[in-house]
Formats: structure tokens, C-alpha cells, sequence
């Protein structure tokens, strides 16, 4: 074989990634080190932000086959996991064996406030209807608005899978945010006296009640809405391993190493579709508009409605609570806390607004759940407006109407 | 668009109504459970006299002189009150 020290040099520098950078994958690049420096620097979600940044680092260097598009690369085998939606459920599954009933058992009445908090979903569905989304986009985009990254990642690949990259930056981004966001919201909300407002002390809850729970959720809500089986159920699994008391293996297995190698694995992967071509796009900043607009209405929706109990209950519930129910847990349950021991340093509302923050993880997943049961048969192929037009044509409002959406989804 | 706006907003108004169902039925049933199955105080744990039971004195001579080793203190500079056993 002939050996030519300039063609062999030549090939050599055509076949380094530097030939084919082009200007896209500069800025992709620039936006990798932008999540790294928020996740090292910042402590911004970094156990999520530094592998997703990494990984979107690794997919917009030419020629790495790192991509999630790249058929047979590494990360490609990850996305797998979010693309058949393996992921997001057995993160799931380490979140419940973290997660504590007690709050919300000693105080069911709390769920309302996870359930209230969902508002931040659907005026955020309208809104990215009103700015050209179809109606499956639009409810991958809403769910931002449940505060609750796995959930978000299951319904955009499920849903919209081509804005999973921006959702996912969304969704993590003001999970970490929330510390910034709620506050002035909540103190907009209410009065120095509410902020004041001492709850009772919880009472204690049987063992047997915490075992029992997690089974008749799982029965009730996974036969009522059976698209929220993966996330629910497995969410439900590990509370069953923490409470039963006989799987403390399985429970500590799943509560540290199984949603760390996971979150890994999800992280890397949603990085990895980060790429120009998906990222770069004015919906991008459609949706991190309307992302903010979504964890504000939810913070909002949970706040009055912890008004309206607060009125009910003859002052016995701080409407601070109320701002919990959009799930990020614990950091929300951390805010309402913090802002009531500002407004009354022997105030401890930890607990009680731990009620409402694990009814924000049931409340949007049941969310996610009807979203799945309304759009998820439809696939991509579909076009949502098509199948509403029967509505479209029906102006009046009530029942009837929505019966007509259900009907024409159906169809 | 104002059509599918009033779409959306039919989809979230029906929404919100099933988690207001969903969530208030699983009050109805968590107030059943605690209702059925109130809370009962644990059973005290058995707390042990260092004096009263006899072959406590030589677990808590062991005890003692260990712990006398370990911290570098003399024996009688404190006092093990109490052996809980689990």
C-alpha cells in the first residue's frame, strides 16, 4: 500500500469533528456549558442540569454519533429508555420510596390543593394553543405547569416527542427556580395576618393506613384513568417498599441507587436530543415563556384555594400551603415554610405543606394521566384540531360540549 | 384559532373536573381508612434497671470498662444508667 504523508494528513484533518462543526452546533455547545456552569456554579437541579448539559455537550460534537438520533450510538441505546417510556416510571418508582404520606394522610383534605394547583397546566394548554401548538403539543407543554420532570418527560415522548429537549430544559429549570419564582407570588397573594396563621399539630396515622394507601390509589386511580398505570403504579410500588417494612433492601436500593443510575441515564438521554435541529427553533422560547407562565398560574391556583379552605375552616389553614401543591418536592413545601417563618419565625409549616406538595405528584400525574387517556391513542399521525372540529362548531359551553370534545377524541 | 382556543379551554375545564373527582374521592377513602383503622400507641419498649435483673452488673462492667478505653476516662468518672435492649 502506498503511503502518502499529505493525502493521509488530509484525511486525517477531514475526518476531525472541526471540519464539520457548523454554527448550530457552536450554539448547542455554548448551551451545554451554560447548564454545566448553572449546575456546578449556580446549584441549579445539578443532579439533572450537569449529565443533561454533558450530554447535549456530546451530542453536537460532529462526527460523535452521540446523538439520540444517531441510530447505534451510545446515547442512542439511552433514549430507548424515554423513548418507550421506561424511564420516567422507575424514577418514579425511587420518588414514592422517598416520599412520606404521613403529611397528607393526617390531613387528606389537603389533596384539593394539589388538585387546584393543576390549573397551572390547563391555562398554560390554552395558551400554547392560543400560540399555534397542536392540542397534543400544547398538553406535552402544560404539563410543565405540574412541576414534576419525569411526568413531563413521560407525556412529551408519549405526546410530542420533538419538543421533548425544551420541555425537559424547562420543566428541570424552574423546578430550581422555584425558590425565586413562588415567593413573590405568594406574598402578592396574601395578607401578613394569613402568612401568620398556625396550623394544628398532624396526628399520628397507623402504620396499617400507610401500607393500605399506596394499594387503593393505585386501584382507584389506575382503573378511573388507566394511561396513568406507569407512573402511578410505580410511584405507588416504592411507597409500598418503604411502608410494608419487609423489602428494606428493595426500598433502599430504589431510594438511592437505582433513581441515581436512572437519573443518569434519563438526564444523558434528554441532553443527547438537545441537538440544533430540534433546539434552535422559536418554539424553544414559545415554550420557555410559557413554562414560567405555567409554574406561575400553579403556584397561584394552590394559593387561593388555600384561601378559600382558610376562609372555610374559620382561619385554621395557611394559605402558604397552598403553594406546595405543585409538587417539586420538597422544595416547595421548603418555600411555603420559608416565607411563613419570615412573616413569623415561630411558624413551622414544613409538614403540613408536605401534604400538599406528594398531592401535587398525585394530582399532575393523574393530569398526565387524563392527557394520555385523551390524546395518547391518537399517536402522531392525528391532526387533534381535525378531531375537535365537531366542537369547533358547537359555541355553547356546559356539558354537552364536553361530552362532544370526549366523543370526537374518541373518534 | 379562537376555535381551538375554545377547544382547549373545554379540554381543561373537563380536566380539572375529573382531578377535583379523582382527588375528592380518594379524601372520601383516606378518611375511611383512618376512620377504620384508627392510630394505636406502640407498645413501650422495655426498659432494663441496671441494678434489678442478675447478669446485668457483668454486661454493664464490660460496657463501662470499654467505653472508660475508648474515651480515656477512669471507670468511675460516669455512670451507664440504663441498657435498652432492642
Amino acid at each position: 500500500m502506498e503511503f502518502s504523508f499529505g493525502a493521509s494528513a488530509s484525511k486525517i484533518i477531514h475526518s476531525t469533528g472541526f471540519s464539520d462543526l457548523a454554527g448550530g452546533d457552536l450554539i448547542m455547545i455554548a448551551v451545554a456549558c451554560t447548564l454545566v456552569y448553572l449546575a456546578i456554579w449556580k446549584k441549579f437541579e445539578p443532579l439533572l442540569l450537569l449529565p443533561m448539559g454533558f450530554g447535549c455537550l456530546l451530542a453536537n460534537l460532529p462526527l460523535s454519533m452521540m446523538a439520540a438520533t444517531d441510530s447505534g450510538g451510545l446515547l442512542n441505546f439511552f433514549y430507548q429508555g424515554v423513548k418507550h417510556e421506561i424511564l420516567p416510571p422507575i424514577i418514579f418508582m425511587g420518588v414514592g420510596a422517598l416520599t412520606d404520606f404521613g403529611p397528607l394522610l393526617a390531613n387528606p383534605t389537603t389533596l384539593l390543593l394539589g388538585a387546584a394547583a393543576q390549573i397551572g397546566v390547563y391555562t398554560t394548554l390554552i395558551g400554547a394553543v392560543y400560540l399555534g401548538f397542536n392540542m397534543q403539543e400544547a398538553a406535552a407543554i402544560g404539563i410543565i405547569g405540574g412541576a414534576d420532570g419525569p411526568t413531563s418527560i413521560f407525556i412529551a415522548s408519549k405526546l410530542a416527542p420533538h419538543l421533548l429537549a425544551p420541555i425537559a430544559v424547562a420543566a428541570y429549570s424552574y423546578m430550581s427556580l422555584v425558590p425565586l419564582i413562588q415567593p413573590p407570588i405568594m406574598k402578592l397573594l396574601t395578607t401578613e395576618e394569613e402568612r401568620k396563621i398556625k396550623m394544628a399539630q398532624l396526628k399520628p396515622i397507623s402504620q396499617t393506613v400507610k401500607i393500605v394507601f399506596p394499594v387503593v390509589v393505585t386501584f382507584v386511580c389506575c382503573l378511573l384513568l388507566p394511561g396513568v398505570t406507569p407512573l402511578l403504579g410505580m410511584f405507588m410500588l416504592g411507597n409500598l417498599f418503604r411502608e410494608s417494612g419487609v423489602t428494606q433492601r428493595l426500598h433502599e436500593t430504589t431510594e438511592t441507587h437505582l433513581i441515581n443510575i436512572m437519573t443518569i441515564m434519563l438526564a444523558l438521554s434528554v441532553g443527547s436530543s438537545m441537538t440544533g435541529d430540534s433546539f434552535l427553533r422559536l418554539e424553544t422560547i414559545k415554550i420557555i415563556v410559557l413554562g414560567l407562565l405555567a409554574f406561575g398560574f400553579a403556584t397561584a391556583g394552590g394559593l387561593i384555594f388555600g384561601k378559600i379552605m382558610c376562609k372555610m375552616s374559620g382561619g385554621k389553614v395557611n394559605p402558604l400551603i397552598g403553594s406546595a401543591g405543585v409538587s417539586a418536592v420538597p422544595m416547595a413545601a421548603r418555600v411555603s415554610q420559608k416565607v411563613g417563618a419570615d412573616a413569623d419565625s415561630s411558624n413551622f409549616l414544613l409538614m403540613h405543606a408536605m401534604g400538599p406538595n406528594v398531592a401535587g405528584v398525585i394530582g399532575s400525574a393523574v393530569a398526565a394521566g387524563i392527557f394520555v387517556s385523551l390524546f395518547g391513542d391518537m399517536g402522531g399521525a392525528a391532526d387533534t384540531h381535525a378531531a375537535l372540529a365537531p366542537v369547533i362548531g358547537n359555541p355553547e359551553p356546559g356539558i354537552q360540549a364536553l361530552a362532544t370534545v370526549v366523543d370526537a377524541i374518541k373518534q | 384559532m379562537e376555535v381551538s382556543v375554545l377547544a382547549a379551554v373545554n379540554v381543561s375545564i373537563l380536566a380539572m373536573t375529573v382531578i377535583f373527582v379523582v382527588l375528592t374521592i380518594l379524601i372520601f377513602t383516606i378518611q375511611m381508612l383512618v376512620k377504620f383503622i384508627p392510630y394505636e400507641e406502640p407498645a413501650a419498649s422495655q426498659k432494663v434497671s441496671t441494678g434489678s435483673p442478675s447478669g446485668q452488673d457483668d454486661q454493664v462492667a464490660v460496657i463501662t470498662a470499654t467505653l472508660a478505653a475508648h474515651m480515656g476516662k477512669r471507670p468511675d468518672e460516669f455512670r451507664i444508667v440504663n441498657i435498652q435492649s432492642r
